[in-house]
Protein backbone atom coordinates (compact mmCIF):
# COMPACT_ATOMS: atom_id res chain seq x y z
CA UNK A 1 0.00 0.00 0.00
CA UNK A 2 2.86 2.35 0.80
CA UNK A 3 4.29 2.19 -2.68
CA UNK A 4 1.30 1.77 -4.93
CA UNK A 5 -1.32 4.11 -3.46
CA UNK A 6 -0.73 6.55 -6.33
CA UNK A 7 -1.51 3.85 -8.89
CA UNK A 8 -4.88 3.25 -7.23
CA UNK A 9 -5.43 7.00 -7.18
CA UNK A 10 -4.54 7.11 -10.89
CA UNK A 11 -7.11 4.42 -11.79
CA UNK A 12 -9.84 6.10 -9.72
CA UNK A 13 -9.14 9.53 -11.22
CA UNK A 14 -9.12 8.20 -14.80
CA UNK A 15 -12.33 6.20 -14.26
CA UNK A 16 -13.88 9.39 -12.90
CA UNK A 17 -12.53 11.37 -15.88
CA UNK A 18 -13.87 8.97 -18.49
CA UNK A 19 -17.28 8.36 -16.87
CA UNK A 20 -18.06 11.91 -15.73
CA UNK A 21 -16.21 13.35 -18.71
CA UNK A 22 -18.54 11.69 -21.20
CA UNK A 23 -21.78 11.81 -19.22
CA UNK A 24 -21.47 14.89 -16.97
CA UNK A 25 -23.11 18.23 -17.58
CA UNK A 26 -21.27 20.82 -19.65
CA UNK A 27 -21.98 24.50 -20.21
CA UNK A 28 -23.85 25.39 -23.42
CA UNK A 29 -21.26 26.64 -25.89
CA UNK A 30 -21.41 27.82 -29.49
CA UNK A 31 -19.39 25.89 -32.10
CA UNK A 32 -17.55 23.91 -29.39
CA UNK A 33 -20.71 22.18 -28.14
CA UNK A 34 -20.01 18.58 -27.09
CA UNK A 35 -16.40 18.72 -28.35
CA UNK A 36 -15.52 20.64 -25.16
CA UNK A 37 -15.26 17.21 -23.53
CA UNK A 38 -11.96 16.82 -25.39
CA UNK A 39 -10.62 19.30 -22.83
CA UNK A 40 -10.29 16.36 -20.42
CA UNK A 41 -8.07 14.47 -22.86
CA UNK A 42 -6.24 16.87 -25.16
CA UNK A 43 -4.87 19.34 -22.60
CA UNK A 44 -3.76 16.76 -19.98
CA UNK A 45 -1.72 14.96 -22.68
CA UNK A 46 0.48 18.06 -23.01
CA UNK A 47 0.76 18.47 -19.26
CA UNK A 48 1.81 14.82 -19.03
CA UNK A 49 4.34 15.28 -21.85
CA UNK A 50 5.83 18.41 -20.27
CA UNK A 51 6.07 16.65 -16.89
CA UNK A 52 7.85 13.62 -18.39
CA UNK A 53 10.20 15.69 -20.54
CA UNK A 54 11.10 17.81 -17.52
CA UNK A 55 11.83 14.64 -15.51
CA UNK A 56 13.89 13.33 -18.42
CA UNK A 57 15.94 16.53 -18.45
CA UNK A 58 16.52 16.31 -14.69
CA UNK A 59 17.83 12.75 -15.08
CA UNK A 60 20.01 13.89 -17.99
CA UNK A 61 21.54 16.57 -15.76
CA UNK A 62 22.04 13.96 -13.02
CA UNK A 63 23.77 11.70 -15.56
CA UNK A 64 26.12 14.50 -16.61
CA UNK A 65 27.05 15.01 -12.97
CA UNK A 66 27.25 11.43 -11.72
CA UNK A 67 27.80 9.36 -14.90
CA UNK A 68 25.63 6.51 -13.61
CA UNK A 69 23.98 4.55 -16.41
CA UNK A 70 20.79 4.22 -14.34
CA UNK A 71 20.11 7.92 -14.86
CA UNK A 72 20.49 7.48 -18.60
CA UNK A 73 17.99 4.61 -18.59
CA UNK A 74 15.53 6.79 -16.70
CA UNK A 75 16.12 9.85 -18.91
CA UNK A 76 15.56 7.93 -22.14
CA UNK A 77 12.53 6.02 -20.79
CA UNK A 78 10.80 9.19 -19.62
CA UNK A 79 11.52 10.82 -22.99
CA UNK A 80 10.11 7.82 -24.89
CA UNK A 81 6.84 7.81 -22.97
CA UNK A 82 6.67 11.61 -23.11
CA UNK A 83 7.00 11.40 -26.88
CA UNK A 84 4.05 8.99 -27.06
CA UNK A 85 1.96 11.41 -25.00
CA UNK A 86 3.02 14.22 -27.33
CA UNK A 87 1.74 12.23 -30.30
CA UNK A 88 -1.52 11.61 -28.44
CA UNK A 89 -1.74 15.33 -27.67
CA UNK A 90 -1.26 16.35 -31.29
CA UNK A 91 -3.73 13.70 -32.51
CA UNK A 92 -6.50 14.71 -30.09
CA UNK A 93 -5.74 18.34 -30.95
CA UNK A 94 -5.99 17.68 -34.66
CA UNK A 95 -9.37 15.97 -34.27
CA UNK A 96 -10.59 18.87 -32.16
CA UNK A 97 -9.32 21.37 -34.73
CA UNK A 98 -11.28 19.57 -37.48
CA UNK A 99 -14.48 19.89 -35.47
CA UNK A 100 -14.14 23.49 -34.31
CA UNK A 101 -11.78 25.26 -36.75
CA UNK A 102 -12.74 23.21 -39.81
CA UNK A 103 -9.35 21.74 -40.73
CA UNK A 104 -7.02 19.03 -39.45
CA UNK A 105 -4.11 21.43 -39.52
CA UNK A 106 -4.28 25.22 -39.29
CA UNK A 107 -1.22 27.17 -40.37
CA UNK A 108 -2.04 30.34 -38.40
CA UNK A 109 -1.91 28.28 -35.24
CA UNK A 110 1.59 28.82 -33.81
CA UNK A 111 1.03 26.40 -30.95
CA UNK A 112 0.24 23.58 -33.37
CA UNK A 113 3.37 24.22 -35.41
CA UNK A 114 5.41 24.60 -32.23
CA UNK A 115 4.12 21.28 -30.90
CA UNK A 116 4.99 19.54 -34.18
CA UNK A 117 8.48 21.04 -34.08
CA UNK A 118 8.86 19.90 -30.46
CA UNK A 119 8.02 16.34 -31.52
CA UNK A 120 10.67 16.62 -34.26
CA UNK A 121 13.21 17.79 -31.66
CA UNK A 122 12.56 14.66 -29.60
CA UNK A 123 12.48 12.41 -32.68
CA UNK A 124 16.00 13.71 -33.37
CA UNK A 125 16.92 12.78 -29.78
CA UNK A 126 16.08 9.14 -30.49
CA UNK A 127 17.98 9.22 -33.81
CA UNK A 128 20.98 10.62 -31.93
CA UNK A 129 20.79 7.80 -29.40
CA UNK A 130 20.75 5.29 -32.22
CA UNK A 131 23.86 6.77 -33.82
CA UNK A 132 26.33 5.77 -31.10
CA UNK A 133 27.78 2.32 -30.54
CA UNK A 134 29.57 3.24 -27.36
CA UNK A 135 27.20 3.17 -24.32
CA UNK A 136 28.90 5.88 -22.34
CA UNK A 137 29.18 8.29 -25.27
CA UNK A 138 25.57 7.66 -26.24
CA UNK A 139 24.41 8.47 -22.71
CA UNK A 140 26.61 11.57 -22.33
CA UNK A 141 25.92 13.14 -25.74
CA UNK A 142 22.21 12.48 -25.68
CA UNK A 143 22.03 13.96 -22.17
CA UNK A 144 23.61 17.15 -23.49
CA UNK A 145 21.13 17.23 -26.37
CA UNK A 146 18.22 16.50 -24.03
CA UNK A 147 18.92 19.62 -21.96
CA UNK A 148 19.00 21.68 -25.15
CA UNK A 149 15.84 19.98 -26.39
CA UNK A 150 13.85 20.76 -23.26
CA UNK A 151 14.83 24.43 -23.22
CA UNK A 152 13.87 24.76 -26.90
CA UNK A 153 10.64 22.85 -26.23
CA UNK A 154 9.74 25.47 -23.64
CA UNK A 155 10.64 28.27 -26.06
CA UNK A 156 8.52 26.67 -28.80
CA UNK A 157 5.36 26.29 -26.74
CA UNK A 158 5.91 29.11 -24.25
CA UNK A 159 7.74 32.04 -25.81
CA UNK A 160 7.01 31.88 -29.55
CA UNK A 161 3.18 31.85 -29.23
CA UNK A 162 3.40 35.00 -27.11
CA UNK A 163 5.69 36.84 -29.50
CA UNK A 164 3.88 35.69 -32.65
CA UNK A 165 0.53 36.80 -31.27
CA UNK A 166 -1.66 35.00 -33.81
CA UNK A 167 -3.26 31.93 -32.30
CA UNK A 168 -6.68 30.31 -32.28
CA UNK A 169 -6.20 28.66 -28.90
CA UNK A 170 -8.22 29.96 -25.94
CA UNK A 171 -6.26 32.49 -23.91
CA UNK A 172 -3.94 33.37 -26.83
CA UNK A 173 -3.98 36.15 -29.40
CA UNK A 174 -6.87 37.99 -27.79
CA UNK A 175 -9.11 34.93 -27.52
CA UNK A 176 -10.98 34.47 -24.26
CA UNK A 177 -9.41 31.93 -21.89
CA UNK A 178 -11.17 28.80 -20.77
CA UNK A 179 -12.29 30.52 -17.58
CA UNK A 180 -14.91 32.39 -19.58
CA UNK A 181 -16.40 29.13 -20.87
CA UNK A 182 -16.58 27.57 -17.45
CA UNK A 183 -18.84 29.87 -15.50
CA UNK A 184 -20.44 27.20 -13.29
CA UNK A 185 -17.19 25.24 -12.69
CA UNK A 186 -18.65 22.10 -14.31
CA UNK A 187 -15.58 21.73 -16.54
CA UNK A 188 -13.09 22.39 -13.79
CA UNK A 189 -14.27 19.63 -11.48
CA UNK A 190 -13.40 17.09 -14.17
CA UNK A 191 -10.44 18.88 -15.74
CA UNK A 192 -8.19 19.08 -12.66
CA UNK A 193 -8.63 15.41 -11.67
CA UNK A 194 -8.09 14.49 -15.35
CA UNK A 195 -4.75 16.35 -15.44
CA UNK A 196 -3.51 14.61 -12.29
CA UNK A 197 -4.82 11.23 -13.48
CA UNK A 198 -3.17 11.39 -16.90
CA UNK A 199 0.14 12.60 -15.45
CA UNK A 200 0.11 9.71 -12.95
CA UNK A 201 -0.66 7.26 -15.77
CA UNK A 202 2.23 8.63 -17.83
CA UNK A 203 4.64 8.30 -14.91
CA UNK A 204 3.34 4.78 -14.26
CA UNK A 205 3.98 3.73 -17.87
CA UNK A 206 7.45 5.31 -17.66
CA UNK A 207 8.32 3.31 -14.54
CA UNK A 208 7.23 0.12 -16.33
CA UNK A 209 9.39 1.10 -19.30
CA UNK A 210 12.37 1.63 -16.98
CA UNK A 211 11.81 -1.81 -15.45
CA UNK A 212 11.64 -3.54 -18.84
CA UNK A 213 14.84 -1.83 -19.94
CA UNK A 214 16.56 -2.91 -16.72
CA UNK A 215 15.35 -6.50 -17.11
CA UNK A 216 16.55 -6.52 -20.70
CA UNK A 217 19.95 -5.25 -19.63
CA UNK A 218 20.17 -7.77 -16.83
CA UNK A 219 19.43 -10.64 -19.22
CA UNK A 220 22.18 -9.39 -21.50
CA UNK A 221 24.48 -8.90 -18.51
CA UNK A 222 24.86 -5.15 -18.90
CA UNK A 223 25.24 -2.58 -16.12
CA UNK A 224 22.06 -1.29 -14.56
CA UNK A 225 23.58 0.89 -11.83
CA UNK B 1 41.68 33.55 -21.24
CA UNK B 2 40.95 36.29 -23.79
CA UNK B 3 44.42 36.03 -25.32
CA UNK B 4 43.97 32.26 -25.58
CA UNK B 5 40.62 32.70 -27.30
CA UNK B 6 42.01 35.20 -29.77
CA UNK B 7 44.91 32.85 -30.54
CA UNK B 8 42.46 30.01 -31.17
CA UNK B 9 40.32 32.21 -33.43
CA UNK B 10 43.45 33.19 -35.32
CA UNK B 11 44.25 29.50 -35.68
CA UNK B 12 40.80 28.88 -37.19
CA UNK B 13 41.24 31.67 -39.72
CA UNK B 14 44.70 30.43 -40.70
CA UNK B 15 43.44 26.87 -41.12
CA UNK B 16 40.55 28.11 -43.24
CA UNK B 17 42.84 30.25 -45.34
CA UNK B 18 45.26 27.38 -45.86
CA UNK B 19 42.53 25.08 -47.17
CA UNK B 20 41.30 27.26 -50.00
CA UNK B 21 39.31 24.38 -51.47
CA UNK B 22 37.09 24.34 -48.37
CA UNK B 23 36.17 28.01 -48.71
CA UNK B 24 35.75 27.64 -52.46
CA UNK B 25 33.39 24.71 -51.85
CA UNK B 26 31.11 26.86 -49.71
CA UNK B 27 31.15 29.74 -52.20
CA UNK B 28 30.33 27.50 -55.12
CA UNK B 29 27.61 25.92 -52.98
CA UNK B 30 26.04 29.33 -52.36
CA UNK B 31 26.34 30.33 -55.98
CA UNK B 32 25.02 27.01 -57.26
CA UNK B 33 22.04 26.90 -54.89
CA UNK B 34 21.00 30.48 -55.59
CA UNK B 35 21.35 30.01 -59.34
CA UNK B 36 19.30 26.81 -59.15
CA UNK B 37 16.55 28.62 -57.24
CA UNK B 38 16.71 31.49 -59.73
CA UNK B 39 16.06 29.07 -62.58
CA UNK B 40 13.42 27.05 -60.74
CA UNK B 41 11.48 30.20 -59.82
CA UNK B 42 12.02 31.50 -63.36
CA UNK B 43 13.64 34.65 -62.04
CA UNK B 44 10.51 36.09 -60.56
CA UNK B 45 9.71 36.14 -56.84
CA UNK B 46 8.00 38.52 -54.43
CA UNK B 47 9.57 39.92 -51.28
CA UNK B 48 8.25 37.40 -48.69
CA UNK B 49 9.53 34.56 -50.89
CA UNK B 50 12.82 36.42 -51.28
CA UNK B 51 13.22 36.60 -47.51
CA UNK B 52 12.20 32.98 -46.99
CA UNK B 53 14.64 31.76 -49.64
CA UNK B 54 17.43 33.93 -48.24
CA UNK B 55 17.13 32.31 -44.82
CA UNK B 56 16.70 28.80 -46.20
CA UNK B 57 19.88 29.12 -48.26
CA UNK B 58 21.58 30.68 -45.25
CA UNK B 59 20.51 27.79 -43.02
CA UNK B 60 21.68 25.07 -45.41
CA UNK B 61 24.98 26.86 -46.04
CA UNK B 62 25.48 27.18 -42.29
CA UNK B 63 24.92 23.47 -41.74
CA UNK B 64 27.43 22.65 -44.46
CA UNK B 65 30.00 25.18 -43.28
CA UNK B 66 29.76 24.40 -39.57
CA UNK B 67 29.52 20.61 -39.85
CA UNK B 68 33.27 20.29 -40.26
CA UNK B 69 34.25 22.58 -37.39
CA UNK B 70 35.02 19.71 -35.03
CA UNK B 71 35.83 17.00 -37.57
CA UNK B 72 39.56 17.62 -37.37
CA UNK B 73 39.70 18.33 -33.67
CA UNK B 74 37.75 15.21 -32.83
CA UNK B 75 40.56 13.05 -34.14
CA UNK B 76 43.98 14.46 -34.85
CA UNK B 77 44.24 17.55 -32.70
CA UNK B 78 41.97 16.51 -29.86
CA UNK B 79 44.61 15.67 -27.24
CA UNK B 80 46.83 18.56 -28.20
CA UNK B 81 44.01 21.10 -27.98
CA UNK B 82 42.81 19.65 -24.73
CA UNK B 83 46.21 20.24 -23.18
CA UNK B 84 46.68 23.82 -24.26
CA UNK B 85 43.17 25.27 -23.74
CA UNK B 86 40.16 24.88 -21.49
CA UNK B 87 36.85 23.65 -22.98
CA UNK B 88 35.22 27.06 -22.40
CA UNK B 89 37.99 28.78 -24.38
CA UNK B 90 37.63 26.28 -27.20
CA UNK B 91 33.84 26.53 -27.53
CA UNK B 92 33.92 30.35 -27.29
CA UNK B 93 36.62 30.61 -29.95
CA UNK B 94 34.71 28.24 -32.26
CA UNK B 95 31.42 30.09 -31.70
CA UNK B 96 32.97 33.50 -32.36
CA UNK B 97 34.77 32.23 -35.44
CA UNK B 98 31.65 30.54 -36.80
CA UNK B 99 29.50 33.61 -36.08
CA UNK B 100 31.89 35.79 -38.09
CA UNK B 101 32.05 33.19 -40.85
CA UNK B 102 28.25 32.75 -41.04
CA UNK B 103 27.66 36.52 -41.05
CA UNK B 104 30.15 36.82 -43.88
CA UNK B 105 28.50 33.96 -45.79
CA UNK B 106 25.05 35.53 -45.27
CA UNK B 107 26.32 38.78 -46.78
CA UNK B 108 27.70 36.81 -49.74
CA UNK B 109 24.29 35.14 -50.11
CA UNK B 110 22.66 38.57 -49.94
CA UNK B 111 24.93 39.84 -52.70
CA UNK B 112 24.26 36.81 -54.89
CA UNK B 113 20.49 37.09 -54.26
CA UNK B 114 20.57 40.76 -55.27
CA UNK B 115 22.60 39.85 -58.34
CA UNK B 116 20.05 37.31 -59.55
CA UNK B 117 16.74 38.60 -58.24
CA UNK B 118 17.50 42.31 -58.20
CA UNK B 119 15.38 42.72 -55.08
CA UNK B 120 16.18 45.23 -52.38
CA UNK B 121 15.36 45.39 -48.70
CA UNK B 122 13.90 48.72 -47.62
CA UNK B 123 15.50 49.09 -44.18
CA UNK B 124 19.05 47.83 -44.76
CA UNK B 125 20.47 48.58 -41.32
CA UNK B 126 17.66 46.66 -39.61
CA UNK B 127 18.20 43.78 -42.04
CA UNK B 128 21.93 43.78 -41.30
CA UNK B 129 21.20 43.71 -37.57
CA UNK B 130 18.90 40.72 -38.13
CA UNK B 131 21.60 38.96 -40.14
CA UNK B 132 24.19 39.50 -37.41
CA UNK B 133 21.88 38.43 -34.56
CA UNK B 134 20.66 35.45 -36.58
CA UNK B 135 24.20 34.37 -37.42
CA UNK B 136 25.19 34.51 -33.76
CA UNK B 137 22.22 32.28 -32.89
CA UNK B 138 23.01 29.88 -35.74
CA UNK B 139 26.61 29.74 -34.57
CA UNK B 140 25.71 29.12 -30.89
CA UNK B 141 23.49 26.19 -31.76
CA UNK B 142 25.24 24.56 -34.66
CA UNK B 143 28.73 24.79 -33.15
CA UNK B 144 27.64 22.76 -30.12
CA UNK B 145 25.60 20.32 -32.20
CA UNK B 146 28.49 19.81 -34.63
CA UNK B 147 30.66 18.90 -31.63
CA UNK B 148 28.11 16.19 -30.83
CA UNK B 149 27.75 14.90 -34.37
CA UNK B 150 31.49 14.93 -35.08
CA UNK B 151 31.78 11.80 -32.92
CA UNK B 152 29.22 9.86 -34.93
CA UNK B 153 29.55 8.58 -38.46
CA UNK B 154 26.10 9.94 -39.28
CA UNK B 155 26.64 12.89 -41.65
CA UNK B 156 22.98 13.90 -41.94
CA UNK B 157 22.59 13.97 -38.15
CA UNK B 158 23.54 17.65 -37.81
CA UNK B 159 20.59 18.69 -39.99
CA UNK B 160 18.20 16.39 -38.13
CA UNK B 161 19.29 17.70 -34.73
CA UNK B 162 19.61 21.30 -35.81
CA UNK B 163 16.56 22.09 -37.93
CA UNK B 164 13.81 21.62 -35.34
CA UNK B 165 15.94 23.25 -32.63
CA UNK B 166 16.76 26.29 -34.77
CA UNK B 167 13.07 26.75 -35.66
CA UNK B 168 12.15 29.27 -32.91
CA UNK B 169 15.07 31.49 -33.89
CA UNK B 170 14.38 31.06 -37.61
CA UNK B 171 10.72 32.05 -37.20
CA UNK B 172 11.73 35.17 -35.31
CA UNK B 173 14.39 36.29 -37.80
CA UNK B 174 12.13 35.65 -40.79
CA UNK B 175 9.45 37.76 -39.14
CA UNK B 176 12.07 40.38 -38.34
CA UNK B 177 13.29 40.48 -41.96
CA UNK B 178 9.66 40.99 -42.93
CA UNK B 179 9.48 43.95 -40.58
CA UNK B 180 12.60 45.38 -42.18
CA UNK B 181 10.68 45.51 -45.41
CA UNK B 182 7.02 46.07 -44.66
CA UNK B 183 7.67 48.69 -41.98
CA UNK B 184 5.21 47.57 -39.32
CA UNK B 185 5.03 49.31 -35.95
CA UNK B 186 8.18 50.17 -34.03
CA UNK B 187 6.79 48.28 -31.02
CA UNK B 188 6.87 44.96 -32.91
CA UNK B 189 10.49 45.50 -33.91
CA UNK B 190 11.62 45.96 -30.30
CA UNK B 191 9.71 42.88 -29.13
CA UNK B 192 11.31 40.83 -31.91
CA UNK B 193 14.84 42.11 -31.34
CA UNK B 194 14.37 41.42 -27.63
CA UNK B 195 13.21 37.85 -28.28
CA UNK B 196 16.09 37.14 -30.71
CA UNK B 197 18.70 38.54 -28.31
CA UNK B 198 17.15 36.49 -25.50
CA UNK B 199 17.39 33.31 -27.60
CA UNK B 200 21.00 34.13 -28.54
CA UNK B 201 21.90 34.55 -24.88
CA UNK B 202 20.10 31.36 -23.80
CA UNK B 203 21.74 29.25 -26.51
CA UNK B 204 25.17 30.75 -25.79
CA UNK B 205 24.90 30.03 -22.06
CA UNK B 206 23.69 26.47 -22.72
CA UNK B 207 26.50 25.83 -25.20
CA UNK B 208 29.19 27.09 -22.87
CA UNK B 209 27.82 25.14 -19.90
CA UNK B 210 27.27 21.87 -21.79
CA UNK B 211 30.35 21.80 -24.01
CA UNK B 212 32.80 20.63 -21.27
CA UNK B 213 30.76 17.40 -21.04
CA UNK B 214 31.27 16.76 -24.73
CA UNK B 215 34.90 17.77 -24.69
CA UNK B 216 36.29 14.84 -22.73
CA UNK B 217 37.00 11.37 -23.81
Amino acid sequence: MKNYWWKILCVILLLYTVIIGFTGTIPELNILEESIRNLYFHVPMWFAMITLMFTSMIYSLLYLNKSKIEYDIKASSFATVGFVFGILGITTGSIWARVTWGAWWVFQEVKLNGAAAALLVYAAYFILRGSFDDEEKKARFSAVYSVFAFVMFMVLIGVIPRVAGASLHPGNGGNPGFNSYDLDNSLRIVFYPAVIGWILLAVWIATLKIRTVKVFRKIHELDIE
Amino acid sequence: MISNISKLIKKEFQLEWRQKTAIATIFIYVLGTTFLIYLVFQGNINIPTWIALFWIISLFTTVNAVSKSFMKDANEQFYYLRNIASPVEIILSKIIYNAIFITFLSLVIYAVMVLFFNENIEDKSLFLLTVILGSIGFSNLFTLLSAITARTQNIILLAILGFPIILPLLLLIVKMSGLADFTISQQDIYVNIGAIVLLDVITLILSVILFPYIWRD
